[in-house]
Protein backbone atom coordinates (compact mmCIF):
# COMPACT_ATOMS: atom_id res chain seq x y z
CA UNK A 1 0.00 0.00 0.00
CA UNK A 2 1.35 3.82 -1.27
CA UNK A 3 2.45 5.26 2.32
CA UNK A 4 0.65 8.95 2.32
CA UNK A 5 2.94 11.52 3.09
CA UNK A 6 2.32 13.09 6.22
CA UNK A 7 0.62 16.78 6.00
CA UNK A 8 -0.01 18.98 8.45
CA UNK A 9 -2.87 21.30 8.74
CA UNK A 10 -0.68 24.25 6.96
CA UNK A 11 -1.24 21.76 4.02
CA UNK A 12 -4.21 20.62 4.69
CA UNK A 13 -5.73 24.28 4.06
CA UNK A 14 -3.39 25.40 1.05
CA UNK A 15 -5.11 21.80 -0.57
CA UNK A 16 -8.54 23.16 0.58
CA UNK A 17 -8.25 26.34 -0.70
CA UNK A 18 -6.96 25.17 -4.10
CA UNK A 19 -9.70 22.92 -5.05
CA UNK A 20 -12.50 25.59 -3.45
CA UNK A 21 -10.88 28.08 -5.74
CA UNK A 22 -10.29 25.86 -8.91
CA UNK A 23 -14.32 24.54 -8.25
CA UNK A 24 -15.21 28.43 -7.86
CA UNK A 25 -13.38 29.13 -11.23
CA UNK A 26 -15.46 26.38 -12.63
CA UNK A 27 -18.00 27.87 -11.59
CA UNK A 28 -19.49 24.62 -10.35
CA UNK A 29 -21.79 24.22 -6.79
CA UNK A 30 -19.63 23.24 -4.12
CA UNK A 31 -19.92 19.41 -3.45
CA UNK A 32 -18.22 18.51 -0.15
CA UNK A 33 -18.16 15.07 -0.94
CA UNK A 34 -15.87 15.96 -4.39
CA UNK A 35 -14.02 17.85 -2.36
CA UNK A 36 -13.20 15.28 0.85
CA UNK A 37 -11.99 12.85 -2.56
CA UNK A 38 -9.86 15.57 -3.54
CA UNK A 39 -8.10 16.37 -0.63
CA UNK A 40 -8.22 13.43 1.05
CA UNK A 41 -9.18 13.52 4.81
CA UNK A 42 -12.98 12.69 6.78
CA UNK A 43 -15.64 14.13 6.32
CA UNK A 44 -16.15 15.19 9.81
CA UNK A 45 -12.46 16.54 10.06
CA UNK A 46 -13.57 18.63 6.47
CA UNK A 47 -16.30 19.85 8.02
CA UNK A 48 -14.06 21.39 10.78
CA UNK A 49 -11.23 22.74 8.44
CA UNK A 50 -14.71 24.51 6.53
CA UNK A 51 -15.19 25.78 9.94
CA UNK A 52 -12.15 27.08 11.20
CA UNK A 53 -11.08 28.80 7.35
CA UNK A 54 -14.38 30.32 7.77
CA UNK A 55 -13.43 31.81 11.18
CA UNK A 56 -10.28 32.74 9.49
CA UNK A 57 -11.59 35.17 7.21
CA UNK A 58 -10.26 33.20 4.00
CA UNK A 59 -13.86 31.88 2.78
CA UNK A 60 -17.41 32.58 2.50
CA UNK A 61 -21.08 31.64 2.29
CA UNK A 62 -23.07 29.06 3.31
CA UNK A 63 -24.41 26.78 0.41
CA UNK A 64 -21.70 27.82 -1.98
CA UNK A 65 -18.31 28.08 -0.91
CA UNK A 66 -16.29 30.78 -2.07
CA UNK A 67 -12.13 31.60 -1.27
CA UNK A 68 -12.65 35.57 0.31
CA UNK A 69 -9.93 38.17 -0.93
CA UNK A 70 -8.06 37.52 2.19
CA UNK A 71 -8.41 33.89 1.29
CA UNK A 72 -6.89 34.22 -2.37
CA UNK A 73 -4.36 36.15 -1.27
CA UNK A 74 -3.15 33.68 1.46
CA UNK A 75 -3.23 31.21 -1.46
CA UNK A 76 -1.25 33.03 -3.87
CA UNK A 77 1.68 33.63 -1.13
CA UNK A 78 1.22 29.82 -0.05
CA UNK A 79 1.74 28.71 -3.47
CA UNK A 80 4.52 30.78 -3.95
CA UNK A 81 6.04 29.68 -1.18
CA UNK A 82 5.40 26.35 -2.45
CA UNK A 83 7.44 27.04 -5.58
CA UNK A 84 10.03 28.57 -4.43
CA UNK A 85 10.87 25.59 -1.70
CA UNK A 86 10.36 23.44 -4.94
CA UNK A 87 12.86 25.52 -6.89
CA UNK A 88 15.05 25.23 -4.01
CA UNK A 89 15.43 21.71 -3.69
CA UNK A 90 13.30 21.43 -0.73
CA UNK A 91 10.38 19.34 0.12
CA UNK A 92 7.57 20.11 1.88
CA UNK B 1 50.61 35.78 5.68
CA UNK B 2 50.76 36.56 1.97
CA UNK B 3 47.24 34.97 1.22
CA UNK B 4 45.63 37.15 3.63
CA UNK B 5 46.89 40.69 3.30
CA UNK B 6 46.20 40.02 -1.06
CA UNK B 7 44.76 43.29 -2.00
CA UNK B 8 42.81 44.70 1.09
CA UNK B 9 40.74 47.41 -0.65
CA UNK B 10 39.50 45.35 -3.11
CA UNK B 11 38.44 42.12 -1.49
CA UNK B 12 36.86 44.77 1.40
CA UNK B 13 34.46 46.00 -1.34
CA UNK B 14 33.74 42.74 -2.73
CA UNK B 15 33.31 40.89 0.83
CA UNK B 16 30.99 43.58 1.67
CA UNK B 17 28.71 43.05 -1.73
CA UNK B 18 28.55 39.27 -0.80
CA UNK B 19 27.23 40.70 2.51
CA UNK B 20 24.72 42.66 1.38
CA UNK B 21 23.84 40.28 -1.01
CA UNK B 22 23.23 37.45 1.15
CA UNK B 23 21.13 39.47 3.63
CA UNK B 24 18.94 40.65 0.87
CA UNK B 25 18.69 36.60 -0.13
CA UNK B 26 17.79 36.06 4.28
CA UNK B 27 14.63 38.09 3.30
CA UNK B 28 13.34 35.64 1.02
CA UNK B 29 14.88 32.40 2.85
CA UNK B 30 13.16 33.14 5.98
CA UNK B 31 9.54 33.07 4.20
CA UNK B 32 8.98 29.05 3.93
CA UNK B 33 10.05 29.14 8.01
CA UNK B 34 7.76 31.88 8.36
CA UNK B 35 4.86 30.11 6.68
CA UNK B 36 5.47 26.62 7.79
CA UNK B 37 6.82 27.41 11.84
CA UNK B 38 9.12 24.46 11.03
CA UNK B 39 12.10 24.48 12.76
CA UNK B 40 13.84 22.32 9.79
CA UNK B 41 13.56 25.19 7.60
CA UNK B 42 15.36 27.45 10.08
CA UNK B 43 18.53 26.51 8.63
CA UNK B 44 17.94 28.13 4.95
CA UNK B 45 17.61 31.98 6.79
CA UNK B 46 20.24 30.91 9.34
CA UNK B 47 22.97 29.45 6.58
CA UNK B 48 22.73 32.80 4.15
CA UNK B 49 22.64 34.76 7.79
CA UNK B 50 25.84 33.89 8.80
CA UNK B 51 27.44 33.67 5.10
CA UNK B 52 26.41 37.44 5.23
CA UNK B 53 27.61 37.45 8.80
CA UNK B 54 31.47 35.98 7.58
CA UNK B 55 31.09 38.26 4.65
CA UNK B 56 30.75 41.03 6.64
CA UNK B 57 33.60 40.23 9.67
CA UNK B 58 36.14 39.26 6.45
CA UNK B 59 35.52 42.96 4.95
CA UNK B 60 35.88 44.10 8.38
CA UNK B 61 39.33 42.13 8.38
CA UNK B 62 40.38 43.73 5.28
CA UNK B 63 39.62 47.11 6.39
CA UNK B 64 41.93 49.92 7.33
CA UNK B 65 40.44 49.48 10.74
CA UNK B 66 41.84 46.09 10.63
CA UNK B 67 40.36 43.37 13.02
CA UNK B 68 42.48 41.79 15.88
CA UNK B 69 44.90 39.04 14.60
CA UNK B 70 43.55 36.27 16.74
CA UNK B 71 40.05 36.65 15.32
CA UNK B 72 41.03 36.50 12.03
CA UNK B 73 39.37 32.68 12.01
CA UNK B 74 36.14 34.10 12.88
CA UNK B 75 34.49 34.59 9.19
CA UNK B 76 36.33 31.40 8.80
CA UNK B 77 34.33 29.84 11.72
CA UNK B 78 30.80 31.06 11.02
CA UNK B 79 31.50 30.43 7.02
CA UNK B 80 31.70 27.00 7.83
CA UNK B 81 28.65 26.66 10.41
CA UNK B 82 26.35 28.53 6.83
CA UNK B 83 27.16 25.84 5.23
CA UNK B 84 26.66 23.35 7.93
CA UNK B 85 23.12 24.99 8.44
CA UNK B 86 21.99 24.87 4.90
CA UNK B 87 23.14 20.95 4.23
CA UNK B 88 20.90 20.23 7.50
CA UNK B 89 17.79 21.86 6.16
CA UNK B 90 18.51 20.09 2.83
CA UNK B 91 19.30 16.38 4.94
CA UNK B 92 16.06 16.85 6.85
CA UNK B 93 14.03 18.18 4.64
CA UNK B 94 12.65 14.89 3.35
CA UNK B 95 12.34 13.56 6.63
CA UNK B 96 8.59 13.78 7.20
CA UNK B 97 7.51 11.55 10.31
CA UNK B 98 7.17 13.59 13.32
CA UNK B 99 10.16 11.67 14.65
CA UNK B 100 12.59 13.38 11.24
CA UNK B 101 10.54 17.00 12.03
CA UNK B 102 12.11 16.74 15.59
CA UNK B 103 15.59 15.60 14.98
CA UNK B 104 15.64 18.34 12.33
CA UNK B 105 14.27 21.04 15.24
CA UNK B 106 17.12 19.49 17.66
CA UNK B 107 20.15 19.41 14.95
CA UNK B 108 19.85 22.76 13.99
CA UNK B 109 19.42 23.89 17.47
CA UNK B 110 22.68 21.55 19.10
CA UNK B 111 24.48 23.62 16.06
CA UNK B 112 23.24 26.91 17.00
CA UNK B 113 24.15 26.19 20.81
CA UNK B 114 27.72 24.61 18.85
CA UNK B 115 28.42 28.15 17.64
CA UNK B 116 27.49 30.09 20.46
CA UNK B 117 29.94 27.48 22.40
CA UNK B 118 33.06 28.22 19.89
CA UNK B 119 32.30 32.17 19.41
CA UNK B 120 32.72 32.15 23.76
CA UNK B 121 35.63 29.84 23.67
CA UNK B 122 37.17 32.65 20.95
CA UNK B 123 36.62 35.79 22.93
CA UNK B 124 37.58 34.35 26.47
CA UNK B 125 40.36 32.57 24.78
CA UNK B 126 40.97 32.23 21.20
CA UNK B 127 44.05 30.02 21.42
CA UNK B 128 42.16 27.16 22.49
CA UNK B 129 39.86 27.42 19.46
CA UNK B 130 42.38 26.09 17.52
CA UNK B 131 45.76 25.48 16.79
CA UNK B 132 46.19 28.45 14.32
CA UNK B 133 44.51 29.73 12.01
CA UNK B 134 46.66 28.30 8.50
CA UNK B 135 44.93 24.33 10.18
CA UNK B 136 41.70 26.13 10.72
CA UNK B 137 41.60 27.36 6.73
CA UNK B 138 41.66 24.42 5.81
CA UNK B 139 40.13 21.77 7.83
CA UNK B 140 37.17 24.46 7.79
CA UNK B 141 37.20 24.92 3.85
CA UNK B 142 37.11 21.03 3.35
CA UNK B 143 34.09 20.61 5.60
CA UNK B 144 32.52 23.66 3.25
CA UNK B 145 33.13 21.51 0.30
CA UNK B 146 31.44 18.55 1.71
CA UNK B 147 28.74 20.41 2.84
CA UNK B 148 28.19 22.01 -0.69
CA UNK B 149 29.11 18.71 -2.35
CA UNK B 150 25.63 16.94 -0.32
CA UNK B 151 23.42 20.13 -1.26
CA UNK B 152 24.51 19.79 -4.89
CA UNK B 153 23.91 15.98 -4.99
CA UNK B 154 20.80 16.29 -2.71
CA UNK B 155 19.20 19.04 -4.98
CA UNK B 156 20.20 17.74 -8.44
CA UNK B 157 18.56 14.51 -7.32
CA UNK B 158 15.91 16.13 -6.39
CA UNK B 159 15.51 17.63 -9.73
CA UNK B 160 15.92 14.48 -11.41
CA UNK B 161 12.96 12.61 -9.74
CA UNK B 162 10.81 15.64 -11.07
CA UNK B 163 12.18 17.87 -14.32
CA UNK B 164 11.82 21.45 -14.33
CA UNK B 165 13.72 23.90 -15.96
CA UNK B 166 12.78 26.37 -13.13
CA UNK B 167 14.49 23.83 -10.63
CA UNK B 168 18.02 23.03 -12.31
CA UNK B 169 19.55 27.25 -11.26
CA UNK B 170 19.53 26.15 -7.78
CA UNK B 171 21.94 23.28 -8.11
CA UNK B 172 24.02 25.27 -10.47
CA UNK B 173 24.37 28.17 -7.16
CA UNK B 174 25.72 25.58 -5.06
CA UNK B 175 27.93 24.35 -7.42
CA UNK B 176 29.43 27.77 -8.16
CA UNK B 177 29.51 28.29 -4.22
CA UNK B 178 31.44 24.75 -4.47
CA UNK B 179 34.13 26.00 -7.27
CA UNK B 180 34.70 29.18 -5.42
CA UNK B 181 35.60 27.21 -1.97
CA UNK B 182 37.81 24.91 -3.99
CA UNK B 183 39.47 27.81 -5.95
CA UNK B 184 40.43 29.53 -2.92
CA UNK B 185 42.16 26.04 -1.80
CA UNK B 186 44.45 26.71 -4.23
CA UNK B 187 44.65 30.22 -3.61
CA UNK B 188 45.54 29.75 0.39
CA UNK B 189 47.88 26.99 -0.94
CA UNK B 190 49.80 28.80 -3.82
CA UNK B 191 48.42 32.43 -3.80
CA UNK B 192 47.56 32.14 -7.57
CA UNK B 193 45.48 34.90 -8.64
CA UNK B 194 43.65 33.02 -11.15
CA UNK B 195 42.59 31.04 -8.60
CA UNK B 196 41.48 34.14 -6.23
CA UNK B 197 39.85 35.71 -9.10
CA UNK B 198 37.90 32.84 -9.94
CA UNK B 199 36.45 31.98 -6.51
CA UNK B 200 35.46 36.06 -6.68
CA UNK B 201 33.24 35.94 -9.17
CA UNK B 202 31.75 32.01 -8.89
CA UNK B 203 31.00 33.10 -5.68
CA UNK B 204 29.41 35.87 -7.11
CA UNK B 205 27.55 33.99 -9.94
CA UNK B 206 26.22 31.24 -7.31
CA UNK B 207 24.95 34.51 -5.22
CA UNK B 208 23.37 35.88 -8.49
CA UNK B 209 21.58 32.56 -9.32
CA UNK B 210 20.03 32.42 -5.42
CA UNK B 211 18.93 36.28 -5.85
CA UNK B 212 17.39 35.56 -9.69
CA UNK B 213 15.39 32.54 -8.15
CA UNK B 214 14.17 34.20 -5.41
CA UNK B 215 12.96 37.51 -7.04
CA UNK B 216 11.58 35.32 -9.42
CA UNK B 217 9.38 33.49 -7.40
CA UNK B 218 8.18 36.37 -5.69
CA UNK B 219 8.08 38.83 -8.01
CA UNK B 220 8.07 37.25 -11.43
CA UNK B 221 5.08 36.84 -13.23
CA UNK B 222 3.41 33.83 -11.80
CA UNK B 223 3.38 31.61 -14.95
CA UNK B 224 1.67 28.71 -12.87
CA UNK B 225 -1.24 30.69 -11.58
CA UNK B 226 -4.35 29.22 -11.67
CA UNK B 227 -3.11 25.80 -12.43
CA UNK B 228 -2.63 23.70 -9.13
Amino acid sequence: MKKIPRRDKLKIYGDLLSVLRSEGDERKKVVLTHVQVQINVPFDRLKNYITELRELGLIEGEISLELTEKGRQYLREYERILEFMKRMGLTY
Amino acid sequence: MFATSMYPIERMIVESVAAILCLILVRFMIKPYKLTRDGAFLGLPLGFAFLGISYALAAISYSPLGFPQELLWLPLLTRSFAFIFLATTYFFSNRKSKNGYLLGELTISLLAIALAVLLLIAFVAPEFAFNGYSSANVYLRFVNLICLCYIVIYTLRSHVRNPDPATIWIPFGFIFLAISQYSLFFWYIDSSFSAFIGSLITRFVGLAIFLFVSYRTFYGSNEKKGTK
